[in-house]
C-alpha cells in the first residue's frame, strides 16, 4: 500500500488538482486530534479496524464488540500481564483451598445512575449467564462453578446457582466442582467476567435479553466512561464518568474511531488519532510499519502476543505423522517472519508463545530444512504425484501472502500444492466437513494454557481430527490440576506429544506494532490488561 | 404516458418476484451460516441446531421464503441475524450517507464529462481532443482503490487539505460545511471514474451529430456557433448519454463498495460486505431488493427520460 501511495501521487495529482479546482477550494481542516483550544475538553481519538457488534458484556461475540465493554463495564480484575493482576471492581479475590473463593467488591463502585454495585448485581449477572434461556457467548468463563454443565449452564428450569452465594452487600462466594489453579480462575471470570445492573434488567425475559435495545446503547454502566453514541462503523463514542470509583478520568471524552487498517497510518501522521488500539482489532499491517517509523509525531511499540497463525494437517487424509512431520521441516518460517512480518513476529512449533509461561522451549524442534523433508517423505513412502488442497481463508493479508511462500516451500520439497481461498463462513463449514488436506487458522487463546478447543477430541477448533486418547487424558487432567507446578509439566508433556504427532504446526505469531501520539501524556496500547488505568490516560490538550 | 409508465410498473412487478426467488436461493446456497458465525466456539451442535431453530433455518427453504415473502408484503424487512436491529432501521441509516456520496459523484461525473465530451468532439484531433482523451483513459483504467489512497496520500497527508475519511468531525459541532468537506475527496474520486467513461461517450455522441444536415442548416441561418452546439447538437447528442447514465445509477450502489470503506463512509457498501461476512440473510436480502427495484426504476425513469429529451420518443 505504501508503495502505491508514492506511485500514484505523481500521476494523479495533476487530473486532481484541477478537480479540486472545479468544486471550488475548501477552507482548511484537517483532524486536529487535541480537539481544539486547549481549555476546551480533552479528548483521545483510538484507531481500531473491526467494528463492534454489540455492547453486552454477557453475549458479545468478538474481541472488538468486547474491547468496548470494558471501557463502560468492570471486570473483577485486570491482568496487565501474565497471571499478574490488579484489582478493579473487586478489592480482593481470594481462596484458601482453591475451591471456595470469595470476592470483596470495592465499596465506592456504583452505577451510573447512582446506585451502588452490591452482590447481588453480580449473582444476578451470574445467574442470568447461567440461565439456559440466556443467550451468552461467555458461559465458559463461569463454566467450572459448581452445578453448571460444560458450557456454563444450569439444568432446564433452574434459574439460580447453588454455588454461589451473597455473603453481604459487598461480597459473594462461589464454589467450583473441584480445586483449580486459581490463577486460571481470576484470568477467566476474574478479568473477562462483568457485571450487569440487577435493577435495570431484572424485569427482561430470560429468552428476550439479547435482543434488548440496552445492549445496543447501554444506559447504566459502572466503567470509568460512559456510553454516548455508537455511529455504525464510524465511531464509538464515550464521556468520562465523573463518579468513576477509582477516580475521574483525566480525558473527557474517548473516541473510538473504526477504519480500514491502511488508514491508520495516514490518521497517526495527520494526527487524527492517537494511537491504534492493536491487540488484533487495530493493528497497522506490517507494510506501513517503516513509514510509520519515520513519523516524528508518533513513537512506536512493538509487543509480542499470544496470537499466533497455524496450519492444521487434516489427519484423516494425511494419516502418517511422519509424513505431517516432514511437511513441517518443509517450511521456512522465517521467511515469512522476515518477509512478510518486517520481522516482527516469532516462530515457535505450538500454541503457546514465548511470552506465556507454559511454554516449553525444549520441545520445539522443527528446524526448516528442504532436503531432510525431502527424504522424510521418501522415507514414509509418499506419493509425490498426489496434490495436496491448501485451503486459505481470507480477510488476513499476511496470511493468504504466507500461502503463497508455504506452496513455494512445499513444491521445492516435491510436494505438488493447491491453494483455495474462500471467504470466512465457506471455511468455517470447509473446516467442520474436513473438506480440506491443509488448512491456515489463526487463533488468540488465553495465558491459561489449556487447549481443549483446539486438540481435544470433541474441541470445536479440532478441525484436524485430531485423535490421541492420551492427549486427551492429559488436557483434562490438566485443567483440573490446580498446582501451577504441577500443571506446567503436564503441558510440557503435552507439547512433547503434540510435537510428535503433528496434528497443527504454528506458522508464526505476529508482534502488535503500536503507534502512539507525542500528545499522549499518559497511555498505551497493551495486549493484555489494556484497560487498566485507563482513567489515568491523558493527552497534552494544549497543542 | 402516465399509462406507459403504469404498464411498466406492473410488468416490473413479476421480474421483481423472480429476483427475489434467485436471490433467495444463492444466497441460502452459499456455504457456512448464519448460526455458524455468531455462536460461540464451545457450542455443541445440539445448541447450533437450537439456535438455527430459533432462527427458523430448519424450516424448508421454499417455507422460509414464503415466511419471508410475507412480511416483505406487511412492510416487514426482518431482523439482522448478527445484530438483532430490524434491517429497515439498519439500511434506512445507511441510505442517506450512499445517497449523498452517489448524487454528488454523479454531478461532479457530468459537470466534468459534458464540458470536456463537446470540447473535445468540436475540436477533435486538437491538443484538447487528445489531453482529455488521456484523461478519459485514466478516469477508466485506474482503480478506485488506487485513485483514494492517492487522494488521500496528497490531499490529506501531503497537503492537509481534507480529512482522511469519515463523514463528520469526530467530537465536532457538524453541520453542512463539515459534511461538505468529507465529501469532496470521495465524490472526486468516484465522480472521476465515471466521468472518464463519459466523456467518451459524449463525445462519439458530438461527433456523430456533428456530422448531420441539420446542423449545417441551422449554421447557414447564420446562428452562433454557440447556439448550434449547445441548443441544437447537445440536446440530440442527449440520447445516448441519458442511456448511460441509467445504466450507472444502479452500478453505483456497488461501485461505491470500494469508495465507502477508504474513506469510511458509512454507506450501504460496508453494510453489504459485513452481511456477507457474517451470512445475515435478512441484511442480504433487502440489500437485494433495493438493488433489484433501483435497476428497475432506473430503467424506467432513462425511457421517460428518452421522450423529454426527444419529444419524438413517444410512448403509448
Amino acid at each position: 500500500m505504501k508503495n502505491v501511495k508514492k506511485v500514484v501521487g505523481a500521476g494523479v495529482i495533476s487530473s486532481m488538482l484541477m478537480l479540486a479546482a472545479c468544486s471550488g477550494q475548501s477552507t482548511k481542516t484537517t483532524g486536529n486530534a487535541s480537539g481544539g483550544k486547549s481549555s476546551g475538553p480533552k479528548t483521545m481519538f483510538l484507531g481500531m479496524v473491526n467494528p463492534p457488534i454489540n455492547f453486552s458484556p454477557v453475549n458479545s461475540p468478538d474481541v472488538a464488540s468486547t474491547f468496548v465493554d470494558h471501557f463502560i463495564f468492570e471486570p473483577f480484575l485486570e491482568m496487565p500481564a501474565a497471571q499478574k493482576f490488579d484489582p478493579k471492581l473487586a478489592d480482593s479475590f481470594e481462596s484458601s483451598d482453591n475451591q471456595t473463593f470469595t470476592i470483596k467488591l470495592n465499596k465506592n463502585a456504583k452505577w451510573s445512575d447512582g446506585q451502588p454495585v452490591t452482590a447481588d448485581d453480580v449473582l444476578f449477572t451470574m445467574n442470568l449467564v447461567a440461565n439456559p434461556k440466556v443467550e451468552t457467548t461467555i458461559g465458559s468463563y463461569i463454566s467450572m462453578l459448581d452445578g453448571l454443565d460444560v458450557k456454563g449452564k444450569l439444568p432446564d428450569g433452574v434459574t439460580s446457582i447453588p454455588s454461589v452465594k451473597v455473603v453481604d452487600q459487598n461480597t459473594i462466594q462461589f464454589k467450583t466442582k473441584s480445586p483449580v489453579d486459581p490463577n486460571m480462575i481470576k484470568e477467566q471470570l476474574g478479568t473477562k467476567f462483568m457485571t450487569l445492573p440487577k435493577h435495570v434488567l431484572e424485569k427482561i425475559k430470560p429468552e428476550d435479553l439479547a435482543k434488548d435495545p440496552f445492549f445496543l446503547k447501554p444506559t447504566v454502566t459502572d466503567g470509568p466512561f460512559k456510553f454516548v453514541v455508537y455511529n455504525k462503523d464510524q465511531d464509538v463514542q464515550l464521556a468520562a464518568n465523573p463518579d468513576y470509583y477509582l477516580g475521574k478520568p483525566k480525558v473527557d471524552n474517548m473516541y473510538i474511531k473504526i477504519m480500514q487498517a491502511p488508514n491508520l497510518a495516514a490518521q497517526l501522521q495527520t494526527g487524527e488519532l492517537h494511537m491504534n488500539v492493536g491487540i488484533g482489532i487495530g493493528k497497522i499491517p506490517p507494510e506501513d510499519f517503516d513509514r510509520v517509523k519515520q513519523l516524528k509525531n508518533v513513537r512506536t511499540k512493538v509487543e509480542p502476543t499470544i496470537g499466533f497463525q497455524t496450519m492444521m494437517f487434516n489427519t484423516t487424509k494425511i494419516k502418517d505423522a511422519k509424513v505431517r512431520q516432514a511437511l513441517a521441516f518443509a517450511l521456512n518460517r522465517s521467511k515469512i517472519v522476515d518477509k512478510l512480518l518486517k520481522g516482527y513476529g516469532e516462530v515457535v512449533d505450538g500454541p503457546y508463545t514465548s511470552i506465556n509461561p507454559y511454554l516449553d522451549k525444549s520441545t520445539n524442534i522443527i528446524k526448516y530444512d528442504s532436503e531432510k523433508a525431502k527424504q522424510m517423505l521418501k522415507d514414509a513412502g509418499w506419493d509425490f504425484n498426489k496434490t495436496l488442497n491448501l485451503v486459505v481463508p481470507i480477510g488476513n493479508k499476511v496470511r493468504e501472502q504466507s500461502a503463497d511462500l508455504i506452496t513455494q516451500d512445499l513444491q521445492a520439497a516435491g510436494v505438488k500444492v493447491k491453494v483455495s481461498t474462500f471467504d470466512f463462513p465457506t471455511i468455517m463449514q470447509k473446516g467442520k466437513a474436513g473438506d480440506f488436506d491443509l488448512l491456515l487458522m489463526g487463533f488468540t487463546f488465553t495465558f491459561d494454557p489449556d487447549m481443549s478447543n483446539l486438540y481435544g477430541k470433541v474441541g470445536s477448533y479440532n478441525f484436524m481430527r485430531y485423535n490421541n486418547p492420551q492427549s486427551d487424558e492429559l488436557l483434562a487432567k490438566g485443567k483440573e490440576e490446580a498446582d501451577p507446578t504441577k500443571r506446567k509439566e503436564i503441558y510440557s508433556q503435552l507439547q512433547k506429544i503434540w510435537e510428535q504427532d503433528m496434528p497443527i504446526i504454528t506458522l508464526y505469531s505476529d508482534s502488535d506494532f503500536d503507534a502512539i501520539s507525542n500528545k499522549v501524556t499518559n497511555g498505551e496500547p497493551k495486549i493484555s490488561g489494556f484497560h487498566d488505568g485507563i482513567q489515568n490516560w491523558d493527552v497534552d490538550g494544549a497543542q | 404516458m402516465f399509462q406507459y409508465i403504469v404498464r411498466r410498473i406492473l410488468i416490473a412487478l413479476p421480474v421483481l418476484f423472480g429476483v427475489t426467488i434467485f436471490s433467495f436461493l444463492i444466497v441460502n446456497m452459499a456455504p457456512g451460516n448464519p448460526v455458524e458465525m455468531q455462536i460461540n466456539p464451545d457450542a455443541t451442535a445440539a445448541d447450533i441446531a437450537l439456535k438455527k431453530e430459533a432462527l427458523g433455518l430448519n424450516d424448508p427453504l421454499y417455507v422460509q421464503y414464503v415466511r419471508w415473502l410475507s412480511g416483505i408484503l406487511h412492510g416487514n424487512f426482518g431482523f439482522s441475524f448478527s445484530t438483532h436491529q430490524a434491517v429497515t432501521g439498519m439500511i434506512s441509516d445507511r441510505i442517506g450517507p450512499t445517497l449523498l456520496l452517489m448524487g454528488t459523484a454523479i454531478i461532479i461525473a457530468y459537470l466534468i464529462a459534458i464540458p470536456i465530451g463537446i470540447l473535445s468532439a468540436t475540436r477533435q484531433y486538437s491538443w484538447m481532443d487528445y489531453l482529455s482523451t488521456s484523461f478519459s483513459f485514466l478516469g477508466i483504467s485506474i482503480p478506485h482503490f488506487f485513485l483514494g489512497l492517492g487522494a488521500i496520500y496528497v490531499f490529506s497527508i501531503v497537503f492537509q487539505i481534507f480529512p482522511t475519511g469519515g463523514m463528520n468531525t469526530l467530537g465536532g459541532t457538524g453541520g453542512f460545511a463539515d459534511t461538505f468537506n468529507h465529501l469532496i475527496l470521495p465524490a472526486l474520486v468516484l465522480g472521476t471514474g465515471i466521468a472518464g467513461s463519459m466523456v467518451r461517450y459524449v463525445r462519439s455522441s458530438v461527433l456523430e451529430i456533428l456530422g448531420q444536415d441539420y446542423l449545417r442548416t441551422a449554421r447557414s441561418k447564420g446562428l452562433k456557433e454557440f447556439f448550434v452546439i449547445n441548443k441544437h447538437a447537445l440536446r440530440n447528442a442527449l440520447i445516448p448519454i441519458i442511456t448511460v447514465i441509467g445504466m450507472d445509477i444502479p452500478l453505483l450502489i456497488g461501485g461505491a463498495v470500494v469508495t465507502e470503506q477508504i474513506f469510511q463512509w458509512p454507506g450501504l457498501g460496508q453494510l453489504t460486505i459485513q452481511s456477507i461476512g457474517s451470512r445475515d440473510y435478512p441484511t442480504l436480502m433487502a440489500m437485494n431488493l433495493m438493488a433489484a427495484v433501483a435497476v428497475l426504476l432506473s430503467n424506467l425513469i432513462t425511457d421517460v427520460l428518452y421522450s423529454v429529451a426527444d419529444p419524438r420518443i413517444k410512448y403509448n
